[in-house]
């Protein structure tokens, strides 16, 4: 018997103009919007909820974002509302990294191995340096740079610019090496077995 | 075979020091390290991590010189720490329109005041210093005449004589020719009374904390001690030290320490003298053999060895050859550059071994050797033929010699 969710799609919703390589693992009700580059063995897994993505992101190999059941809920039990996880726009997901965050806003740079709690949220422009654990319960504020073994913070002046020269050489190199997820235009009839 | 090891002959070093940039690579002598205050002239520390900073550029459009109604994109450098993120605009350094050598770092506003009391000390130390030699002169001075003191190389000082005066030992002492003497005075440091009070709202004021330094940050910078982010201005990188060591009979080079790895030519060879001796009554002859490529044998060594090429006779062992003073040496012909010493069975032969690897662990050869061996036993069937000399066989061994570590 299947386990799937009434309100679940099994196919992804991927915008056109976004990159999706076939290779990626996409899971669950995923929502990616167009310029938003999804590279091979990259997953995006939505258990818990749907996961909304915005345009202009770059999720490297081996990224990990997932929308998961707190840890002491388990997945039948009844009455449990599905929480929507939004990634803003123009973030960057580098190679290794684990996302659980429920929220995130734009310009975002996560960095390499690092690992977002599922209670952090990332308002703007933070970055969050390689192989940094943050598994508080708290908005990081705009602009903050967390780096280090410590997880030091400071505040830069200037967010990361995003990274459109990135994404566009992506765009068009990635389909001459990869095969490509379907894209939909706009919204697409839940497909249920 | 009993080894002595014995790397390199000769026991006097000289050492020498050099100073290097690590993150540029430059190397200068110590005397120029010390004028440019031991910090390389090219690189950056990032003041927030420590890390080295790197220059990037953007296009930024600016006004043509000639016209400047018309933009062209320009070039401008600005310092980024990769680590922390830090750039140079934070503290409000403006972005320079050359990749190196725009970047200066803050005046000290106290320079002036340190250098003065510089030179006073130093011109205090030197008048103290020449106190206590007129003293030293001064006892000496009935049993030492003039005459002597040249004998003795007093100095030249006590020759310098000024023009006119009569001769004395001490007239080189009081002043130096040429050099006027001029008084430097500083004005002690003053206490003051009144202090700036601490503002109103010192205790109520919330604190910024990304706007507060740390320690570590603050004393990195010993003349500003910065309490905000705001001030902490990039200081240049500290340079490190290369103690250099060479032999002062052959002038090799012995240890030179490099910052880049891959700049490492590991060509230092050494010569290792070996003894074998030889445990039979007869004549031996050996022969020695690197060990090829993928011996199966070979598993342990960490060094490539050039053994001799000739064969090497060591002479049978003789009880007696202690006592026979009258016996007449056996005359081998020996290659001095091969064989170091010979002695009724043992001879004393050079290896050349060159370290393949700067490793931790010792340096261990391997190489073949191969000797004549005659089984003097007497067979338990006598043989009904003539007596046949004993065939000599051939053996091959391998060998493997840990010479121990390598001296850095």
């Amino acid at each position: 018997c299947s386990k799937r969710r009434s309100s679940g799609r099994i196919h992804a919703n991927i915008a056109a103009g976004a990159v999706v390589c076939v290779e990626s693992e996409i899971r669950g009700d995923v929502t990616i919007g167009p310029r938003t580059v999804v590279h091979p063995k990259a997953r995006i897994i939505a258990e818990a909820g749907p996961i909304i993505i915005g345009e202009g992101n770059l999720i490297e190999e081996q990224a990990l974002i997932i929308n998961s059941y707190p840890e002491n809920i388990m997945p039948d039990t009844e009455g449990v509302e599905p929480k929507t996880m939004t990634i803003g726009i123009n973030n960057v997901f580098e190679v290794g990294c684990v996302s659980q965050a429920l929220k995130i806003g734009d310009n975002n740079v996560i960095e390499s191995k690092a690992d977002l709690g599922k209670n952090v949220i990332l308002t703007s422009g933070c970055i969050v340096g390689a192989c940094c654990q943050v598994n508080t319960c708290e908005v990081i504020p705009e602009n903050t740079v967390i780096y280090g073994s410590n997880c030091m913070r400071r505040v830069q002046t200037e967010r990361p610019q995003p990274q459109t020269l990135q994404l566009d050489f992506l765009m068009k190199i990635l389909p001459n090496y990869h095969h490509m997820k379907k894209t939909v235009k706009g919204t697409s009839t839940p497909v249920r077995n | 075979i009993t080894i002595i090891r014995d790397s390199h002959a000769h026991s006097c070093i000289s050492t020498w020091l050099n100073a290097a940039s690590v993150c540029c690579l430059e190397n200068m002598p110590s005397a120029e390290a010390k004028l440019k205050k031991n910090r390389c002239a090219n690189c950056f520390d990032c003041p927030c991590c420590m890390h080295t900073l790197s220059t990037r550029a953007t296009n930024i459009p600016a006004p043509l010189p000639d016209d400047p109604s018309k933009t062209a994109m320009k070039k401008a450098y600005y310092l980024a720490c990769g680590f922390c993120r830090w750039t140079s605009r934070d503290v409000g350094m403006a972005d320079k329109s050359v990749a190196s050598g725009g970047w200066q770092e803050p005046d000290n506003p106290h320079t002036q005041r340190i250098n003065k009391l510089i030179e006073y000390y130093q011109q205090l130390a030197q008048r103290e210093k020449l106190e206590r030699d007129r003293k030293k002169l001064a006892r000496r001075r009935p049993y030492m005449p003039l005459a002597f003191s040249e004998k003795y190389g007093l100095g030249t000082r006590l020759q310098r004589q000024r023009p006119g005066a009569p001769i004395t030992s001490l007239a080189g002492l009081s002043l130096k020719e040429g050099e006027d003497q001029k008084e430097i005075n500083i004005e002690p440091a003053q206490a003051l009374d009144e202090v700036e009070p601490l503002p109103e709202d010192y205790y109520t004021r919330p604190i910024n904390l990304p706007e507060v330094t740390s320690l570590r940050q603050r004393l990195l910078q010993p003349d500003f001690q910065p309490a905000g982010a705001s001030q902490l201005h990039p200081k240049h990188k500290h340079l490190l030290i290369k103690r250099s060591l060479r032999c002062r009979k052959c002038e090799h080079n012995l240890s030179k320490p490099e910052f880049n790895p891959t700049s490492i030519n590991i060509s230092s060879e050494c010569q290792v003298l070996l003894t074998l001796t030889n445990p039979v009554e007869s004549i031996t002859h050996v022969t020695l053999v690197g060990c090829e490529e993928g011996d199966p044998e070979d598993i342990n060594s960490t060094a490539k060895v050039m053994v001799p090429t000739k064969e090497l006779v060591l002479a049978g062992k003789d009880a007696a050859a202690d006592y026979d003073e009258l016996a007449e040496p056996q005359d081998f012909q020996d290659d001095p550059d091969v064989v170091a010493f010979r002695k009724s069975n043992k001879i004393g032969f050079f290896i050349k071994v060159v370290p393949q690897r700067e490793e931790d662990g010792d340096v261990t050869v391997s190489f073949k050797i191969r000797h004549d061996f005659r089984n003097l036993a007497a067979p338990i069937r006598p043989s009904e033929e003539d007596d046949a000399p004993t065939e000599a066989i051939w053996l091959t061994h391998h060998v493997e010699l840990s010479l121990g570590p390598l001296v850095a």
